[in-house]
């Protein structure tokens, strides 16, 4: 039975081969012994994992494990493994919030038609405007946030109408 | 005279300045009262203080900027003065008239000379009539169409900024006449936002330009002294990221033409209070001025770092009609200082700003090394305040053993929960060119795919995903079989 997890936009599979008389995992397919493992919970750790004894951070974050390890740190998700793995189509409808924040103006009210590019909302974020462009040419659908209004990262603040075919 | 300069200062700020500034009162044996919003009650600048009082308004930052309640709040406690740190009200001619107004000391200059300094017009023009150099430029209109033709004649690239501003708000570069009116447009919305003043002005824009700013004390009747200078070039979205005392590789008799500018501009002003003059520096060695901070600045630190001068200590000094604390045959520098400025942004998404909870923080303890935060495990990170979580400032006997430790102090710097730029910082103190001293102000985009991560090695992904597999219980469980107790425990924050 696999354990998967995200890292860096790629899927990684960790995997228990044996348990005794060392702990043996597979990660990505390949076996790595694991003589001392990692305890749980946030903080410092050490492991002796393939041999040598490696230091580490970790914290929890949600659904993730933050990762400090050589000077350098790592966002580890775990895969739902209920969830089909990524929303297919769709996402050039929307424009997404890359930050929480809040509008400062709209520059399109739905059934305008918007050019790839062009700004259709700006925001704010920590003192700072910045103006979302359209992610296609198209006609806007929605606006879901008004001038003031504040929205959360990831949200989606406006919508474009589905794209027809074009014969 | 043997007392305290002051009994009691006011600290009107919050976060790492605020605790930075009740430092050295304590140092002095001055009392100190904070002020905060009521999210911020149990901040790590509320806990340093003598005295905390509550200040209210719609939002946080709104609270901060409320001059009549700061100035009742000094009142009532008996603040025999206000030190304003930077940012918020450090440069707003109001809220010093109104301090000066209440009877209570401004560590700062007075109103007259921070309007001066703080309108960029106003500054360049005075800056201009006393022998301190200022690039071509454009001035203010309320007419966006004539700005944009008048500013397309002096040739691009132009640099848009708001006349009231500073750190980098309602500024863009401009290298085509298309962009120029959006442009403007923002950046006269963004400086009719934060500072009440939407008027805007072009300059020309030196291209690989450094910025180097000198920090000056003035005693308020025309003495002067300049504390040398630090380079600010490494920056993105305009601000500072990375800041260095001396500047690198700047030529002995630049570097007293630039200092000796910057003291004759205090010296006219008669300036009281430390400041930092700010110039661009081009390739050619010609250097404009750029603006004057009134107030102390957030890298204040490398100068301390190098001169051993405590510069709020001076401030305090000056403030309390002291004068200057010593000559300028007296200032000495020694040694080399960076100043990493940690903010809670993604440098892998445009250093976009980043919110989320500090769930685990560890500090590296060297002689070397000052960490100015007010950061607490299972602090909240949100988008109420700057997105500046801390500075790491490291001291070295040279540039390259400055350098050296701080990559290795950002290295064993851990700060989990919040994504942060602290491996960018890292990336950016080894690249060749920083260690070349090869800066200018487009450093991080010029070198924006070799200060990415390298990829990971096969082994050492193993070991990421190992050491964060073992930390999700459902793994655990997976490996030892029946549930350890601690294995659930692990889920737990406290």
């Amino acid at each position: 039975m696999g354990f998967r997890l995200h890292l860096d936009g790629e899927l990684h599979e960790v995997t228990v081969a044996r348990r005794h008389p060392t702990l043996i995992l597979t990660v990505d397919g390949k076996e790595l012994e694991v003589a001392a493992p990692p305890g749980p919970g946030d903080g410092h750790g050490t492991m002796e994992i393939g041999g040598l004894e490696i230091a580490f951070a970790r914290a929890a974050v949600g659904d993730r494990q933050i990762v400090r390890l050589d000077g350098r740190t790592f966002d580890v998700a775990l895969v739902d493994p209920y969830s089909g793995g990524g929303a297919a189509g769709g996402a050039q409808d929307a424009l997404k919030a890359p930050m929480p924040g809040a509008v400062v103006s709209v520059h399109r009210r739905p059934g305008e038609t918007v050019l790839r590019g062009e700004p259709l909302i700006t925001i704010e974020s920590m003192k700072l405007q910045t103006a979302l462009p359209a992610p296609r040419d198209g006609v806007v659908a929605r606006i879901y946030r008004t001038e003031g209004e504040t929205f959360e990262k990831d949200e989606v603040i406006a919508t474009l109408e589905p794209q027809t075919e074009a014969a | 005279m043997t007392a305290a300069l002051f009994r009691k200062v006011l600290v009107a700020n919050r976060g790492e300045i605020a605790c930075r500034v009740m430092r050295t009162l304590e140092r002095m044996g001055i009392a100190s009262v904070a002020i905060h919003h009521h999210v911020e009650r149990t901040a790590r600048h509320v806990r340093m203080a003598g005295e905390a009082v509550e200040i209210t308004g719609n939002t946080p930052v709104a609270a901060h900027l409320d001059i009549e309640q700061i100035v009742a709040a000094a009142r009532a406690t008996g603040a025999d003065a206000i030190h304003p740190g930077y940012g918020f009200l450090s440069e707003n001619a109001r809220f010093a008239a109104a301090v000066a107004e209440a009877g209570i000391t401004f560590v700062g200059p007075d109103a007259a000379t921070i309007a001066l300094m703080g309108d960029k017009i106003s500054a360049r023009n005075f800056a201009e009539a006393n022998g301190v150099a200022v690039a071509p430029s454009v001035m203010p209109t309320d007419d966006l169409d004539a700005f944009a033709r008048e500013a397309a004649a002096i040739g691009f690239p132009l640099l848009i900024k708001a006349a009231a501003g500073g750190g980098g708000k309602g500024m863009s570069v401009v290298r085509s006449t298309g962009e120029l009116r959006e442009a403007a447009r923002i950046a006269s919305s963004e400086a009719e936002r934060y500072f009440g003043d939407g008027r805007v002005y072009a300059e020309t824009y030196v291209e690989r330009p450094r910025h180097i700013e000198v920090q000056v004390l003035g005693d308020g009747a025309g003495g002067a002294i300049h504390l040398f200078e630090r380079e600010c070039s490494v920056q993105r979205r305009f601000q500072k990221i990375v800041e260095e005392a001396p500047a690198s590789s700047l030529d002995l008799a630049l570097r007293e033409r630039i200092c000796a500018s910057a003291v004759r501009l205090a010296s006219a002003a008669r300036y009281k209070n430390a400041g930092t003059v700010e110039y661009i520096l081009g390739a050619d060695g010609r250097f404009f001025f750029l603006e004057m901070n009134t107030r102390l600045q957030v890298e204040h630190p490398v100068t301390e770092m190098i001169t051993g001068i405590d510069l709020v200590r001076a401030q305090i000094e000056i403030a309390a009609g002291k004068g200057l604390p010593l000559e300028q045959s007296q200032v000495r520098a020694e040694g080399h200082a960076f100043e990493c400025r940690i903010c809670a942004e993604d440098p892998g998404r445009d250093f976009m700003p980043e919110t989320g909870v500090v769930q685990y923080l560890d500090v590296p303890d060297e002689r070397w090394l000052r960490f100015e935060s007010a950061l607490d495990r299972g602090q909240r990170v949100t988008t109420d305040f700057d997105s500046m979580l801390a500075k790491l400032v490291v001291y070295g006997s040279d540039r390259q053993q400055a350098a050296d430790r701080s990559v290795s102090a950002l290295k064993s710097l851990t700060l989990l929960g919040v994504t942060t730029n602290i491996d960018y910082l890292a990336r950016v103190l080894d690249h060749g060119s920083f260690r070349a001293g090869d800066l200018h102000t487009g450093f991080v985009r010029e070198h924006a795919a070799a200060l990415e991560p390298t990829p990971l090695h096969a082994d050492r992904r193993a070991q990421v995903l190992a050491a964060a597999a073992f930390g999700f219980h459902e793994f655990r469980e997976l490996v030892f079989g029946t549930p350890e107790p601690h294995a659930a425990i692990g889920k737990w924050r406290n």
